[in-house]
């Protein structure tokens, strides 16, 4: 029997009657009376996940320096912990890398015990559970449950804890809620943790590989939707447009009490997806984490002054865990890949494959990765640079590149699996987080990249030596429309790009190429 | 097979099989550790006689193939993140010839730096020959160097892996680019510990073994904060200790050690 159930934050209305949610302000509220230095405080786990404070390496002399966050919350700037500790603990987050899924679950892991300990000191259930936002979920649970934007807690006097002032929402008006779409399920569909086949586009549902050196990557399809963009329009813009909501930046989020419930969420669907048959990796380089790759450990604080170390190994399966979620129902009805291939080759086509494994449902055995190659189609040469009024690009096509990909789409059989196609946006660079590129081939919506963790990618002097943050949506279904429409015969694709917030002339975005990339596969 | 992997496979073997020619050239002929072929003893006459005495034994085309030898066997294992960056921003057929151009705009800057890193090496023999002071007084700079914040600003502008045009003339121009910028911010980063060596009066070649183990241990570390830090091989360390474990089938790696808190 699970000790831990999580449940949804929207149960009682998302209000507080909610008792989870309540329970939930009562230790975060007492996790916020504690010192800057105090491992079990608040403000030490927000610096866990990333931190902008004073006299530590990463200090910004304006926002989103910590000394620079507008109250409520409150956030202290001092005393700064040893640096041992700092050493030990932050900047921990894992982001463009299959370890994101792992590390979070553990930080969740941590926090949850920390809050229950407090919440027991308080006189709550022992059981105490963190709950999730399902913002996916039906009805009106794309909204913030309203617990988070209540000034007071229910005695009308006590400050609310999850009240957070810098959460502006994606019209940057603060109202707080998920446009869906753009934000998605399609993540679900996946049947590879890291790697590409006929259900599954790269880098796969998980995320990349991390290798000996990490100049960074592009985020893992969970990561990159919805997670990016839940970040990104719960933080949103300031009104005024000068600064941004917490969520929205990798070094201020989880300051916000609801960063807590987004990564529940996003734990869940993790949860599910293995529920669902998928299965993590099993090479010793994911099971070992960053130590097998010379990069430091996961280390959490635990309540009591204990540490707690941890692989994904310890982390891959709920049940060794003793904590659960109360609804792990499959999201979206999974195809894997053959039957993923049918439906494709029935659209191209190929008609002897429609009813070879039409409604087979998903079969496991073929989830694997069976990408070969990859090469570039075509490119826009030169930068762009996205103005409020969005930016337009000509991807040039390679005549002999795209002949063979016509060719691949022609020979299309059970035997010859088509090629995937990818668009990139390559060195994206920006000094604004709170934005989402809504992206159009030919007219045809490609899909939309949220640009959380792009000021600090974009710096010179930090983890991505300035490059940038590249993305990589998944094309193969507008190429085979195009294909099938005969136009797929072009010297050139037109690619527009919309931004979804006015862009600051001060804070530029850039993108430094965009480009076209088949991905051969073989069965 | 990963696609992804085989990309990696392909230029990481290509471009380690390079720099292991490269070794066995240096081991096995006639260019020695240093660049010279001809280290002459010099018990007599002036310094400037004694230079140019230096340089009649060691031409600079000799000088220059040495010095060439000695990158391709240290600097080449370095380059496997922007070679594999111009391969995968690159149209299939014309990988080779932008990574060439690549390569060109890197050796330049190297080869120029060369100069004048020889021409240091060639003039501390003639004015104290047999004298380890040069050695020393390098290595200390070099030490300096390797702790400081203007080596991990090279070392951070190296993983600057920028946008590369993808057609024509404007690709080539950008292949070159990176080459040239890439080598600029290598030159920053390693011309103390490559001087080093060369001023050694024995012991070269070991010395050009750790100091290439160094150069790759420090490129694996990422971009960070400019500040004083001593920089070496502890990532390349923890990762050949981990990996060595993993092969000989230990479950854990040090490091990942876990407490059954939960």
């Amino acid at each position: 029997m699970t000790t831990y159930v999580r449940a949804n934050a929207w149960n009682n209305g998302g209000t507080f009657d909610n008792s989870d949610l309540l329970w939930y302000a009562k230790g975060v509220g007492a996790m916020m009376s504690r010192a800057l230095n105090d491992r079990n405080s608040w403000w030490f786990f927000a610096a866990i996940h990333g931190q902008y404070l004073p006299g530590t390496s990463n200090a910004e002399a304006q926002f989103p320096g910590w000394q620079a966050i507008p109250p409520a919350p409150r956030v202290p700037t001092t005393p700064l912990p040893t640096q041992a500790d700092m050493n030990t603990f932050w900047d921990q987050c894992q982001h463009q890398s299959w370890f994101f899924p792992p590390w979070h679950r553990g930080y969740l892991i941590a926090l949850e015990a920390q809050i229950r300990q407090a919440v027991i000191g308080l006189g709550g259930p022992a059981t105490w559970a963190l709950p999730y936002w399902n913002y996916l979920g039906p009805d009106s649970q794309y909204e913030i449950p309203p617990a988070f934007t209540q000034a007071t807690l229910p005695d009308g006097t006590t400050p609310n804890p999850l009240f957070v002032a810098a959460r502006y929402g994606p019209n940057n008006n603060g109202n707080i809620f998920i446009p869906v779409p753009p934000v998605s399920l399609a993540c679900m569909s996946n049947d590879l943790y890291t790697g590409s086949n006929a259900a599954t586009p790269r880098p796969g549902f998980g995320g990349p590989q991390t290798g000996f050196s990490h100049n960074g990557n592009v985020s893992g399809n969970l990561e990159s939707n919805p997670h990016n963009q839940v970040h990104v329009d719960v933080g949103g813009n300031a009104p005024d447009g000068t600064t941004w909501g917490l969520m929205s930046d990798p070094g201020i989020a989880a300051l916000d009490p609801v960063f807590y419930l987004h990564h529940s969420n996003i734990d869940r669907m993790w949860a599910q997806w293995n529920t669902d048959g998928n299965i993590n990796p099993t090479l010793s380089n994911w099971l070992n984490g960053p130590p097998a790759t010379g990069e430091r450990a996961f280390v959490m604080p635990m309540p009591g002054g204990t540490s707690w170390v941890y692989t994904p190994a310890d982390v891959d399966a709920l049940q060794q865990l003793n904590y659960t979620y109360d609804d792990l129902s499959a999201a979206v009805s999974m195809l894997g890949a053959s039957s993923a291939l049918s439906v494709r080759l029935q659209k191209l086509g190929v008609r002897s494959m429609a009813t070879e494994s039409q409604d087979s449902g998903k079969d496991r055995n073929s989830s694997k990765d069976t990408s070969t190659d990859s090469e570039l189609v075509g490119a826009h040469d030169g930068a762009l640079l996205v103005k409020s009024s969005g930016a337009r690009a000509n991807v040039r096509l390679d005549p002999g590149v795209r002949s063979r990909m016509s060719k691949n789409l022609e020979r299309a059989s059970v035997q010859a699996e088509p090629d995937r196609a990818y668009l990139q946006l390559e060195n994206v660079r920006g000094a604004r987080d709170a934005q989402t590129l809504q992206v159009f081939v030919n007219g045809h919506l490609a899909g939309a990249v949220a640009l959380f963790g792009l000021r600090r990618a974009s710096l010179k002097d930090d983890h991505h030596g300035g490059s940038g943050l590249s993305f990589e949506l998944d094309v193969t279904d507008i190429i085979d429309t195009l294909y099938l429409e005969n136009a797929l015969n072009l010297d050139s694709l037109d690619v527009k790009i919309l931004p979804n917030n006015a862009v600051d002339p001060a804070a530029p975005i850039s993108i430094g190429r965009v480009s076209v990339y088949r991905e051969q596969h073989n069965k | 097979m990963k696609a992804i992997d085989r990309e990696r496979r392909r230029v990481r073997n290509s471009v380690l099989l390079l720099s292991a020619l490269g070794w066995i050239v240096l081991l096995a002929g006639s260019f020695g550790a240093t660049g010279l072929s001809h280290c002459p003893t010099m018990g007599s006459g002036s310094h400037s006689a004694s230079f140019h005495a230096l340089l009649a034994m060691n031409p600079v085309s000799a000088l220059a193939t040495g010095w060439a030898l000695m990158l391709i066997a240290m600097m080449s294992p370095t380059l496997i993140a922007p070679v594999l960056h111009v391969y995968q921003r690159s149209f299939t057929q014309r990988r080779l010839w932008s990574i060439c151009l690549f390569v060109i705009g890197y050796a330049l800057v190297w080869m120029a730096a060369g100069a004048v890193l020889l021409t240091v090496q060639l003039i501390s023999i003639a004015l104290m020959p047999h004298s380890s002071w040069p050695a020393v007084v390098v290595g200390l700079i070099a030490l300096i160097w390797q702790c400081s914040p203007l080596k991990q600003l090279c070392l951070n502008r190296g993983h600057n892996h920028c946008e590369l045009a993808a057609f024509g003339v404007a690709a080539d121009i950008d292949a070159l680019r990176f080459g040239v910028m890439h080598g600029i911010w290598c030159v920053g980063a390693c011309w103390a510990l490559m001087l080093f060596p060369m001023l050694l009066i024995q012991g070269h070649m070991i010395s050009m073994v750790i100091v290439t183990i160094v150069m790759i241990g420090e490129r694996l570390e990422r971009p960070r904060a400019l500040s004083w830090r001593l920089r070496g091989t502890g990532k390349l360390m923890r990762i050949v200790i981990a990996q060595v474990r993993l092969r000989l089938g230990l479950r854990s790696v040090p490091g990942s050690k876990t407490n059954a808190w939960v």
